[in-house]
């Protein structure tokens, strides 16, 4: 296979003037006490050649939630009868929501569904209900520290919660929050002040049937961001239904035992409400038990299409028409099944120029005993199954997976790959291996330029050690060092903070994007940059994708050894396209539109 | 003298290394935790289990315990229990096959390859093992070696589909995108009804821009998504009568029904009880079985069950008001479907046959809301929005019932005649004369498709009426 940047060509360069933001990395040179990674940054920048360490001495990943303060365990309030929505949550998100440059993290949480029976797992008295809200304290101390301020922030609603959508959809500037739950869900509108409002009844936007993931995206690109929310079966408590394994064992049931739910599709009317045009769209002409939902331009046309991995059932992908209407197209474009033809789990979705060549690679998380589904596009938006190809078949096999990302950890520039596992049914455990569902973290190392994956989850710390019930993977930088962290929200059990500790070695960018034309922080753009001699690296602005989370809106590059930026281009959601020359690697700008030169 | 002990005792310490490193190699019989499965099951496995310690050595007595917990997806266990036996009859061709069988369940497929490729040595050709070691290839991947066994395969044997559908998975992998649309349509040749081949085939066919083909292939993979050509395999039909679960008794069942062998369908059902009385979904099924085997009374008998057993099923109650309403106790189902609608709300199907009672009770605004319910759950329910339509079409609400009728003509089906009928009425009566001898030639069309004279012989009179009209 061709890899440009392996052959390393020339490219013109062209020098334009531009406005830029450079945000500096919080915590070097603001006030706080100098650290000594920001000053051995402070060297490279003047040339003093620090050696940048090659050999990862340390694994990638160390779990730093208890010592940050992250303090928060799930629970899944079973009592033994086995309801559906006690294996399936929870879910996580990466949001500035105060503007003050650093990720807080919003953790979703569970509640009783049955009042009659005794608990499995109690939660320790003094333990406070609800999902929680946690402050990234990094901006004002330099320091990374959360703590909770749900109370003060108003978004600790109480309810089976499962997942959450962060998008600002009323552009005032600051990130806005949807939980999803099985039951009603809830929208908060973001005051701007550090409080949120409950506005879910006045925006019209809510749905009590199970919701789970659910994605903010501008389906009518008029500038103001829609909301799709995925639904998955009609379980209801008294309908519980008794499944057992295989070997006649009481377990959770599969979703086949119950009827999927159409998922909903609400219009921003751009003054607070929402109109639901679920059947105006046609979007609820074929469905199923969806569970996972990334938003982007599948077919090249500029219109942003929607994915939705189901349950059991065929994927859907639905191509915007720009009408107002969407047509599935998934059998068509070779997304909906795997090779075999047959419908596998489906659960988290990740979709990303993964190997450097302006084509889109989309995986899918499955059950154990399917392995992960990944389809790689052509140049004319048709797709093929390529997960053999990319050596993740095998590897997965063994693993239910939840959520997951294409993500550059050790950025050296190419797309590596997360995922977090753990079972469904008694089906999908290991017994030798202790816990009934619980199962290990995965990640797995891009080795560029046509080869496959390499799974290195026994290299990358102790924390893939650990066999959880995962589910939620949330991914930003919360320490603004330039390497990408993981939040990861386990069914049952302690939030883990992997925090990435080799990713800064190499030089990278981050690029947050704010515009007045399109929706604020420009959910939909894409971001490339254009390096001299190396392959264009191309991502998309989105906090969706994933399982039931939410990502950070800033767009991350890993940059390797080559730090040289020729120029940063923007294509924006209105079609327009923008080029920002003098960026400089190694940090946080924002780019603004209208401030670049236009193409 | 002391060489000849010395000798002695180092053949005597040979001896001993020997012995224990034989002891050594010898992989443990499996722990297995049955506390929790079904009784008759767990004594199954308790007794292969005991059988197995009582002979450790014997390896059909491991084999039998392996064979078991293979039947009831215990891999990693079953996989120690072939290996040992496997160790103490190495000859033996069933253990290392099955064992190579295990360790594809588990995603080995680089082990599995090994597995497998040594249990071809001692025997040979055995087709159902070349086929899991071709899949096994496949999986690692190793396209290469794959095509390479298929088409040693298809050498011996060119009839045989499953070779012919790998080789052209492998040939599709390899880039060899003619052969690989070549050995697909081979492979649905010799099996028309080979879902994934037809599926596989119409991918290829897309990819070269040969759409209406494509599109046979994927309405062949549509009717036959899960059909395989058979492969002998007694191994692992013997695995398959070891298993006692109800599921296995239930998915025989739903097959038998499938395939409207009602009576064998009720047996495997019964079965499945006999092994476990507690079978809710056993006793659910039997309340539409013996309703349609024309035996009321056995209906009611599992429904009482089954709601015993599970208050909260609201497919018993739904089917009960079924069974009530062909015996025309209307007002029975009526409560029998309000009850499956308490439990769960958005369940179409009650809100439909309930429309469906209002509507013969000539409730007819207490219908539509029904149907209108059950349409705002299964959005994709036709029968629904056929009923909706007509009632729209009484209230003169002709846009509307159009529009419902429209939404009722996917998907494709036995019953898609009767909407096209029923559309092209919709717009004589709407006064649009050009639309309505469109639906009314297609619904004609569709129903010469269908086979289905008496509603060919309505349509065409109304066809005539409405032509002789203009």
């Amino acid at each position: 296979m061709e890899c440009a940047g392996c052959a390393r060509p020339l490219q013109g360069f062209t020098n334009f003037g531009s406005t830029l933001n450079h945000q500096r990395p919080s915590g070097s040179g603001q006030g706080g006490p100098l650290r000594r990674r920001d000053l051995l940054k402070g060297l490279a920048t003047f040339g003093l050649g620090v050696p940048r360490v090659r050999a990862h001495a340390s694994p990638a990943f160390r779990d730093v939630a208890t010592e940050v303060g992250l303090n928060f365990q799930h629970f899944n309030f079973a009592t033994g009868r086995h309801y559906m929505p006690e294996i399936m949550g929870a879910g996580a998100a990466l949001l500035d929501y105060d503007n003050d440059g650093d990720l807080d993290i919003y953790l979703v949480q569970g509640t009783r569904l049955d009042h009659g029976g005794k608990l499995l797992s109690p939660p320790p008295s003094g333990w406070k209900p609800g999902s929680r809200l946690f402050k990234n304290l990094l901006a004002e101390t330099g320091e990374l520290r959360f703590v909770d301020v749900t109370e003060m922030a108003g978004v600790g609603h109480i309810g089976y919660g499962m997942g959450v959508a962060v998008g600002d959809y009323d552009n005032d500037g600051f990130l806005d929050l949807y939980v999803t739950n099985f039951g009603h869900n809830v929208l908060y509108h973001n005051n701007g002040d550090g409080t949120f409002a409950d506005v879910t009844r006045q925006a019209g936007v809510d749905d009590t049937h199970w919701s789970t993931s659910a994605a903010w995206v501008d389906v009518d690109g008029d500038g103001w961001l829609d909301l799709f929310v995925c639904n998955y079966v009609d379980f209801t408590v008294e309908g519980n239904r008794g499944c057992s394994s295989p070997a006649g064992e009481p377990d959770y049931c599969t979703p086949k035992m119950y009827h999927a739910v159409p998922s909903r599709l609400f219009r921003n009317l751009r003054n607070g409400k929402f109109e639901d045009i679920t059947e105006a769209s046609r979007i609820n002409s074929s469905y199923g038990p969806a569970l996972g939902v990334l938003c982007a331009d599948f077919n090249g046309d500029g219109r942003t299409d929607i994915y939705v991995a189901n349950d059991t059932s065929a994927n859907l992908l639905w191509l915007n028409q720009g009408d107002g209407t969407f047509r599935e197209s998934a059998l068509d474009m070779g997304v909906a099944y795997s090779m075999d033809g047959l419908a596998k789990a489906g659960m988290g979705v990740t979709l990303a120029d993964v190997e450097n060549n302006g084509g889109l690679v989309l995986l899918v998380t499955n059950l154990t005993r399917e392995g992960v589904s990944v389809f790689r596009g052509d140049a004319h938006g048709q797709f093929d199954d390529a997960t053999a190809d990319f050596g993740l078949l095998q590897p997965t096999f063994g693993y239910t997976g939840f959520g997951a990302q294409w993500f550059d950890y050790d950025n050296d520039g190419w797309l590596d790959l997360f995922i977090a596992n753990g079972g469904v049914t008694l089906g999908s455990a290991w017994p030798a291996r202790g816990s009934r569902y619980a199962q290990r973290k995965q990640l797995f190392h891009n080795e560029g330029c046509g080869r496959r994956f390499r799974d290195v989850s026994s290299e990358a710390g102790s924390v893939f050690q650990i066999a959880e019930v995962s589910r939620a993977a949330a991914f930003g930088d919360i320490d603004n060092d330039g390497a990408i962290d993981i939040v990861v929200a386990n069914n049952n059990g302690p939030v883990r903070l992997l925090r990435n500790q080799i990713g800064q070695r190499r030089h990278w960018l981050t690029v947050k994007l704010e515009s007045e034309k399109v929706n604020r922080f420009a959910i939909g753009a894409r971001v490339t940059v254009i390096r001299r001699g190396n392959d264009a690296l191309v991502r998309r602005v989105h906090t969706d994708s994933s399982y039931l989370s939410a990502n950070d809106v800033r767009v991350h590059f890993g940059l390797g050894d080559q730090p040289e930026i020729e120029a940063v281009q923007v294509s924006w959601p209105d079609g327009s396209k923008e080029r920002f020359a003098s960026v400089k690697c190694d940090r946080i700008v924002t780019l603004r539109q209208g401030s670049g030169k236009l193409l | 003298m002391r060489a000849c002990a010395c000798s002695c005792g180092l053949l005597l310490a040979l001896a001993a290394l020997c012995i224990r490193a034989q002891g050594q190699r010898l992989p443990e019989l499996p722990q297995v935790d049955a506390s929790g499965f079904l009784p008759a099951i767990r004594a199954q496995v308790e007794l292969a289990e005991r059988n197995a310690r009582e002979r450790p050595r014997d390896p059909a007595i491991a084999g039998a315990l392996a064979m078991t917990l293979h039947a009831y997806q215990q891999y990693d266990a079953a996989e120690r229990a072939y290996s040992r036996a496997h160790s103490l009859d190495p000859q033996n061709f069933d253990w290392l096959y099955l064992l190579g069988a295990v360790q594809m369940a588990q995603g080995a497929f680089d082990r599995a390859v090994k597995t497998l490729q040594s249990a071809l040595q001692i025997r040979p050709g055995d087709l159902a093992a070349e086929i899991r070691l071709a899949e096994s290839l496949i999986a690692v991947p190793d396209w290469n070696g794959a095509a390479t066994l298929y088409c040693r395969i298809l050498d011996d044997r060119r009839e045989c589909p499953q070779a012919w559908y790998g080789l052209g998975r492998a040939q599709a992998a390899k880039g060899d995108h003619a052969a690989a649309i070549e050995s697909y349509g081979k492979a649905c040749e010799l099996f028309p009804a080979y879902g994934v081949a037809h599926f596989a085939l119409a991918a290829e066919l897309r990819r070269l821009g040969r759409k209406p083909e494509a599109e046979r292939h994927i309405a062949a993979y549509a009717k036959n998504v899960t059909s395989e050509p058979p492969l002998d395999d007694p191994l692992f039909q013997r695995i398959h009568e070891l298993n006692l679960s109800s599921q296995a008794h239930l998915q025989r069942g739903a097959e038998l029904e499938k395939a409207a062998r009602l009576d064998e369908a009720i047996r495997e059902h019964e079965a499945a009880l006999a092994n476990d009385p507690g079978n809710v979904q056993a006793h659910v099924n039997l309340i539409a079985l013996y309703g349609r085997a024309g035996d009321p009374g056995k209906a009611k008998q599992h429904f009482e069950a089954a709601t015993r057993l599970n208050p909260g099923r609201s497919d018993a109650w739904c089917d009960y008001g079924v069974l009530l309403y062909m015996q025309k106790h209307f007002d029975e189902a009526e409560k029998a479907y309000q009850r499956a609608l308490e439990i769960n709300p958005d369940y179409a199907e009650a809100h439909n046959n309930l429309g469906a009672i209002y509507e013969q009770l000539g409730r007819l605004a207490d219908a539509e809301k029904e149907f209108r319910a059950a349409i705002n759950d299964r959005p994709d329910y036709p029968l629904a929005r056929f009923h909706l339509g007509r009632i729209l079409v009484n209230e003169q609400k002709y846009d509307e019932a159009i529009h419902q009728l429209q939404r009722a003509l996917t998907p494709d089906d036995d019953k898609t005649p009767v909407y096209l009928y029923a559309l092209g009425a919709t717009y004589a009566r709407a006064g649009d004369r050009a639309h309505a001898l469109e639906y009314l030639q297609r619904a004609h069309d569709a129903a010469s498709r269908y086979g289905q004279s008496e509603l060919l012989a309505s349509i065409d009179h109304d066809l005539k009426a409405l032509q002789s009209a203009e």
